[in-house]
């Protein structure tokens, strides 16, 4: 049986739950607002918005730090209290600085992260659409046992893959190279399984048939009749993708000496090892606006796709 | 119909491409490598000959090693209990009553998971480093002296402060998402036969939440077999040891080493031991 599902057919996590009892269908229908329930309440209204308040500050504590952090120069940071302003605030010295740092560096990191992000993202969920298309539409040997031995892989530990990867993609001339990081980021195994599970939902195989009664070609049906009809699984998986290759460390750290080919996250923990060395020149205000900067994407992909973010990442547990 | 097995195969093939290249090759490589130890044969610098079994009997005592998988169970059986045990609670919190503060809340303790994990070990280096601690700065100034997040005794716990605070929110919305799905019905009945809140979350809530949890577990301990990045991160900032997890000691193995066959002997063994803890779990709730 699925261990996931794509939620925006089904609810998140209810392949996990069982099913309501089949009185569900002739049930009368339930009060049509969700109401508190009434009655002898296990946490009072009080204590519990105590506790959801002290996790709440607990989850913003570092976004508060971060936010103080990008407005003070490396004196302050050091001299004043790191959870509120200090005055002059150096905001955009530290803007200026950034952009302007080691020749724009940052600039480039940023720009590096962006085409790692979009093309792993564009390829990845193609690449996963057609396989997981082939795993739901059609019959061939070995099915069963293909499928799911690719989705046992998921939990090979990444650390087993990368450093054989390493030493292969330097026979093949590839590390250090934006290709080194891009080509092995396109395995996808959890999107392939997604991609079956919303080909299963989304493309009635009566409609395909019916494509093919009309003289429709396999090609044609996949790219003009099912892709058009697959929105809401290309934009999960392609915003998992995207999530999972802007957040990418440890291939991009292995594969890539180059620090013009870094993506942000590698770029600004280089800057963190050179600042907190003896003798290296500590950039830490130019490091906290940077996470500040590395982070915005993600946040504007979060507010206006969350739907599908949410969706796609309580549908799957494993981390990219 | 022998035609459309083509067109499936055309269509699988950009996948299985990438895949054996990309996933297949390097995890036999590795088991390739791993089976060769280095010697110094003579005068010269020392060779790859093939050794056997060796790196994996070398594997199975090396202290570093054990220490670093040590590490890995004490998260499994203190740090991943907290944080599903903080994720169940806030769950039963969040879906007991509706509003605007709720869903700030749900958002909020969400938001952790999108912070890049590199990014967010980093800014936790800084609230942790003895300099910039902003936990440091109270104490002081209240003449408590300061506490070293990030000295050998405590970076441990540091370093599961991070975890838990990246993915808490996420096991969360997991089982948030699971309890929207109980049927309401069930409540209702059960507050016809008298029973109380409590009693609703102890009968019904939490049983109807097991299989759940007990899929977030496994994959909270699959996550800590693979733990890396904070440890990284955190190196330059304070006593990081480089055996504090598996994965760091196998990264430096084969990193700052060099030492490609016994780090691929390693990365063999972590990925057996994950598939002997996780695989008699999925399977059993694979089966339900």
């Amino acid at each position: 049986m699925a261990l996931k599902q794509p939620p925006s057919q089904t609810g998140p996590g209810d392949a996990t739950v069982p099913a309501g009892p089949p009185g569900n269908v002739i049930a009368p229908a339930p009060p049509p607002a969700p109401r508190e329930y009434a009655g002898v309440s296990p946490a009072p209204g009080v204590l519990r918005n105590i506790v959801l308040t002290a996790f709440l500050l607990y989850c913003l504590l570092p976004a508060t730090w971060i936010i103080v952090a990008m407005t003070k120069d490396n004196g302050q940071l050091f001299s004043t209290f790191g959870l509120w302003f200090a005055s002059p605030p150096h905001f955009l010295e530290n803007l200026a600085g950034l952009v302007t740092y080691q020749n724009g560096i940052f600039v480039r990191w940023f720009g590096n992260s962006l085409v790692y992000a979009l093309s792993i993202s564009l390829g990845s969920t193609l690449i996963c659409a057609m396989g997981g298309y082939a795993f739901s539409k059609y019959d061939f040997p070995a099915k069963g046992f293909l499928f799911n031995f690719i989705l046992g892989t998921i939990m090979v530990p990444s650390t087993a893959l990368v450093l054989p990867l390493f030493l292969m993609l330097n026979k093949i001339g590839l590390v250090n190279t934006m290709w080194g990081v891009i080509l092995p980021s396109l395995v996808n195994p959890f999107g392939l399984y997604l991609m079956k599970v919303f080909w299963d939902s989304s493309f009635p195989n009566d409609l395909m048939e019916a494509a093919r009664l009309e003289g429709a070609g396999e090609g044609q049906i996949f790219w003009r009749i099912g892709l058009p009809l697959m929105q809401t699984g290309l934009v999960t998986v392609a915003l998992l993708c995207f999530v999972g290759a802007w957040n990418n460390f440890f291939l991009p750290l292995i594969v890539l000496s180059q620090d013009s080919l870094y993506p942000l996250t590698l770029g600004l923990n280089v800057w963190n090892s050179v600042s907190s060395a003896a003798g290296g020149k500590p950039v830490y205000n130019f490091i906290a606006l940077g996470s500040m900067v590395s982070v915005l994407p993600l946040l504007i992909a979060f507010i206006v796709l969350g739907r599908y973010w949410r969706g796609g990442l309580t549908a799957g547990a494993t981390k990219g | 119909m022998r035609q459309h097995r083509k067109t499936a195969l055309l269509f699988l093939a950009p996948f299985l491409t990438v895949f054996v290249a990309f996933y297949l090759a390097p995890v036999c490589y590795a088991i390739y490598l791993s089976l060769f130890i280095r010697r110094r044969v003579g005068i010269g610098p020392a060779k790859e000959v093939f050794g056997g079994l060796a790196n994996y009997f070398r594997a199975v005592q090396d202290a570093d090693f054990l220490n670093g998988l040590k590490n890995m169970f004490m998260f499994g059986v203190v740090q991943v209990p907290i944080m599903l045990g903080l994720a169940v609670a806030l769950a039963l919190l969040l879906d007991q009553s509706r509003g605007l503060f709720m869903k700030v809340c749900r958002t909020v303790f969400f938001m952790p998971y999108g912070i890049p994990t590199a990014i967010g070990a980093l800014i936790w280096g800084y609230l942790y480093s003895p300099n910039l601690s902003p936990f440091n700065q109270i104490l002081s100034a209240l003449h408590r002296g300061t506490i070293d997040f990030l000295s050998p005794a405590l970076v441990l716990f540091s370093i599961a402060n991070i975890v838990t605070w990246t993915w808490t929110g996420y096991n969360m919305i997991t089982l948030f998402a699971a309890l929207q799905n109980i049927p309401k019905e069930l409540y209702e009945a059960a507050r016809v036969d008298g029973a109380t809140q409590w009693d609703i979350v102890r009968s019904i809530k939490i049983p109807l939440l097991m299989p759940t949890l007990k899929l977030l577990f496994i994959f909270s301990v699959i996550g800590t077999s693979q733990l890396f990045t904070e440890a990284f991160v955190l190196r330059p900032l304070g006593y990081v040891a480089d055996n504090i997890t598996p994965n760091l000691y196998l990264y430096l193995t084969a990193a700052r080493d060099a030492n490609y066959s016994y780090a691929g002997a390693l990365a063999v063994l972590l990925a057996l031991l994950i598939f002997v803890i996780s695989g008699p779990f999925l399977r059993r709730i694979g089966s339900q």
